[in-house]
């Protein structure tokens, strides 16, 4: 019903031309453009690091564009800051839920645009409209039985998600952009979420739909706009395509040299490191696995199943984690925290770089002795000449963009910052490296030169595990794989799987419709 | 792979020539050399403004009224860049001076006092570590808590009352000299001389470094981070412990609230200094500086007549210019 408007010749109300942005002279976005009409679902797909949250951030106010232009009805729209994008109708869900769970689901509804009337001159929060005004919407969205005065974060998840739409439509939203919205929801909770949206598109609001899950994409778009490094790679109407050729715009099927040549199957070598029964509440349920001497294991799963957590359960980084067993060259280590795993010979580098892989004000230096300091110890001081002519090795050897070894690493760039993440490990001599998300926000350039040494190293001996969200990553790379859904094993892949079966793998909800897409193929 | 080649081509001179400003003023030791210029200037005024100000008795008098603060700050500083804060080390001082006279009045040995209060100190420190690494509860609130219960004590064990302690060789701790310089002025040097050492060149001094500036992505690297802020609140507990006992020493007397009204003249040493209050930065050069300045403005003003309220509000106008112009020039380094 809507389709018509949609194909109509009213111009779109919400137009994207030429959009170009760069961070510190590398481009993320080239000449991207789309459009959405009023009452259009229009799904953006990508991989990792395509540039899809980029432009929805210079969407809504968070960055602002270098080059191209945003039209809303036809208006050229000049978008700088947050406020100018509520001006302007468009409203950002982020994949992370942003609620005050200690207000009231009136005031977070409300938050930002209170109601207010004065007594004897003072502004005072007019209650009775803010609540009136929550009743309204929370009807709208079929959220009737919750009211208006209840604590926020007594409500389930999935009802807060739709509280947080309230809030989007209390500024009068025209244009909603959701990012993963069904990230961390049950199906059940999924299904009633895509009833709202449903429901709001049927009212006229536009929707750009940003997720992972192809079946969620099919289900509720319009049409699907695929970027891919920064430019669009393909526009389909919903209806008139498949989910193999979006897949292949989105992934590509030209990896070119990205990733270096895999190396024979070992299936003979050694086994490094065994997991058995690695479970964590929530997160994870009885996942085994096993590495072997001079093997890239992958482990891939969307967000939310899991895949986040599985690199630091093994690394005993999560207290509450438990496995059955956990053996390193045949010993039985256990769980047993980073401190005794840096020691047992594992190393770790953390997805969430800035957080949790960097001392940012402490120099390059500093930063790469840091867990094999003891190497650089004589009779309790420091050797900090030492420390400093292997720094400098490993900056030559991994063509480390900086100053030198006594820069503070938090002003080198990602993919530099992230070569010293993983150099740090190899002035010791572990034996199993687990690398969380290696090239996260990592340019191209330096994707390749992190691939490569990954490579470089298992062929010296190391057993490797990378964790990724990154399909293409973890088909480009892995000798073996394994994929998670929901914190179990759903598959365990060979030397030859692509990206598209590591993502068919990953989704267990879209299983029945492939088999029915096939049979009808 | 054009992408991340095209990044050096793309400043131009300018941007060189900001470089180089910036890599001076981002220099570590850039903070400490601009403090250390301000303390010559004061200095310079001084003796200018009074001719009893730069004699080496009056110079002395600055560093042993300065050196049981001094003491205090010199462990609070690694606290600090280690991501600790401990407000009650200034109560522990006042607490040690009461327990060293009490025993004394009841006959113990004054050694063997000491040496509890020392121990005493490194408890408190325990405490505060415990509560901290433990618990998990903030520094701030932790030690605010133990600052009142610890000041609480001492009125309690003393009835508010200063207990006087006149043996010789206990008061030549805080007044007699060694090679013509005051004891407590040779104590604190060596206590900044030791922490340096330690920070600078050992594998503890880059776990206080590395705790500080980001205790997640430490803990993941195998830094005992818990540990670490352990020994820190412990050092902070028995540095109070031995200000308490010099001040005691020459002061003649335990007074119970003698050392309380010190604790912000600490923090403000430490901060400006040039220490991060939110870890990770900082040295204790920069601190002994900054006590430096702080005991010598004192002295100055005091000598120039100027009323101890009036002193008051001059630290406070030191204190925040020096650190809106630290902050100002770790904002031009970037």
């Amino acid at each position: 019903m809507t389709d018509e408007r949609t194909e109509g010749s009213r111009n779109p109300r919400l137009q994207i031309a030429n959009v170009t942005k760069a961070f510190a002279g590398v481009t993320v976005l080239k000449n991207v453009s789309l459009s959405a009409h009023a009452g259009e679902i229009v799904a953006l797909l990508g991989a990792n690091g395509a540039g899809k949250s980029t432009l929805m951030k210079i969407l809504s106010g968070v960055y602002t564009l270098d080059g191209g232009q945003i039209r809303i009805d036809d208006k050229i729209t000049t978008i700088t800051t947050p406020q100018d994008a509520i001006a302007a109708g468009i409203r950002l869900m982020p994949q992370e839920l942003s609620v005050h769970p200690d207000l009231s689901v009136a005031e977070n509804i409300a938050l930002g645009s209170m109601p207010k009337r004065r007594f004897a001159g003072i502004p005072m929060i007019d209650r009775p409209a803010m609540d009136w005004q929550a009743e309204v919407l929370l009807k709208r969205l079929r959220l009737d039985h919750v009211a208006p005065g209840r604590r926020m974060g007594s409500l389930p998840l999935s009802e807060q998600r739709i509280v947080e739409i309230a809030r989007a439509l209390s500024g009068k939203a025209q244009i909603l952009i959701m990012d993963e919205p069904t990230a961390s929801l049950g199906e059940a909770d999924a299904d009633n979420l895509f009833a709202v949206i449903e429901a709001l598109k049927a009212e006229g609001v536009t929707i750009i739909y940003i997720s992972h899950y192809l079946d969620e994409v099919f289900r509720l778009s319009d049409r699907i706009v695929v970027l891919r490094d920064g430019e669009v790679r393909g526009q389909f109407k919903t209806g008139e395509t498949s989910r193999d050729e979006v897949l292949t715009a989105m992934l590509g099927s030209d990896l070119g040299d990205l990733y270096p040549a895999k190396s024979a199957a070992r299936s003979d070598a050694k086994i490094v490191l065994s997991v058995e029964g690695l479970s964590l509440a929530g997160w994870l349920d009885g996942v085994s696995l096993s590495v072997r001497r001079g093997e890239v294991f992958g482990v891939f799963g969307l967000i939310g199943s899991g895949t986040e957590k599985i690199g630091r359960a093994i690394y005993g980084a999560e207290p509450a984690a438990r496995a059955k067993a956990v053996r390193l060259n045949d010993i039985d280590i256990g769980l047993s925290g980073p401190r005794k795993s840096v020691r047992a010979g594992i190393g770790f580098v953390a997805a969430e770089r800035k957080r949790q892989g960097l001392i940012g004000n402490l120099s390059v230096r500093t930063n790469t002795t840091l867990p094999y300091l003891s190497l650089f110890t004589q009779s309790g001081v420091v050797d900090q000449k030492r420390e400093d002519a292997r720094t400098r090795d490993w900056i030559k050897t991994l063509r480390v963009k900086t100053s030198g070894p006594d820069q503070e690493i938090r002003l080198l760039s990602g993919g530099n910052q992230q070569k010293i993440c993983l150099a740090r490990w190899l002035l010791g001599s572990p034996s199993f490296l687990i690398l969380e998300e290696p090239t996260r926000g990592v340019d191209l350039g330096a994707r390749r030169e992190i691939y490569a040494e990954i490579r470089r190293l298992a062929e010296a001996g190391l057993a490797i595990l990378i964790v990724s969200s990154d399909a293409e990553e973890v088909a480009g790379l892995a000798d073996r794989s394994l994929v998670l859904e929901d914190g179990k094993v759903t598959a365990e892949l060979g030397q030859d799987a692509t990206a598209t079966d590591l993502m068919r793998a990953a989704e267990p909800r879209s299983a029945s419709r492939d088999t029915n897409e096939l049979e009808k193929a | 792979m054009s992408k991340s080649s095209s990044i050096p081509a793309a400043p131009g001179v300018s941007k060189k020539q900001a470089r180089s400003l910036s890599d001076l003023l981002g220099r570590p030791a850039a903070g400490i050399v601009l403090l250390l210029l301000f303390y010559i200037l004061l200095l310079a005024a001084f003796s200018l403004l009074s001719p009893y100000f730069l004699t080496l008795s009056n110079l002395s008098n600055i560093g042993t009224n300065m050196a049981f603060i001094g003491l205090m700050a010199a462990a609070g500083t690694p606290l600090i860049i280690g991501g600790g804060l401990d407000l009650s080390v200034a109560a522990v001082a006042g607490l040690a001076g009461v327990i060293v006279a009490l025993m004394h009045s009841n006959g113990i040995n004054i050694w063997v006092g000491c040496f509890t209060a020392l121990i005493i100190g490194c408890a408190v420190g325990v405490l505060n570590g415990f509560i901290v690494t433990r618990l998990k509860l903030n520094p701030l609130i932790a030690t605010l808590g133990t600052m009142s219960i610890f000041s609480g004590l001492s009125m309690v064990m003393t009835g508010g009352l200063s207990k006087p302690l006149f043996i010789p060789a206990f008061n030549w701790l805080g007044s007699g000299r060694l090679f013509a310089i005051p004891f407590p002025i040779i104590l604190m040097l060596l206590v900044f001389v030791v922490l340096w050492l330690i920070l600078s060149k050992t594998p503890f001094g880059r776990f206080v470094y590395a705790t500080g500036g980001n205790p997640e992505a430490s803990s993941l690297l195998g830094v005992p981070v818990e540990r670490t802020q352990m020994v820190l609140y412990i050092v902070s507990g028995l540095s109070g412990a031995s200000a308490g006992i010099i001040l005691a020493a020459m002061l003649g007397a335990a007074a119970p609230n003698a050392a309380g009204q010190h604790l912000l003249t600490i923090i403000a040493a430490i901060i400006l200094g040039g220490t991060s209050l939110f870890g990770g930065r900082g040295s204790v050069w920069g601190t002994l500086i900054a006590v430096l300045i702080l005991g010598t403005l004192n002295n100055g003003l005091t000598l120039m007549n100027v009323s101890s309220f009036w002193q008051d509000v001059t630290r406070g106008v030191v204190l925040l210019m020096a650190v809106g112009l630290d902050q100002l020039r770790v904002r031009l380094q970037s």
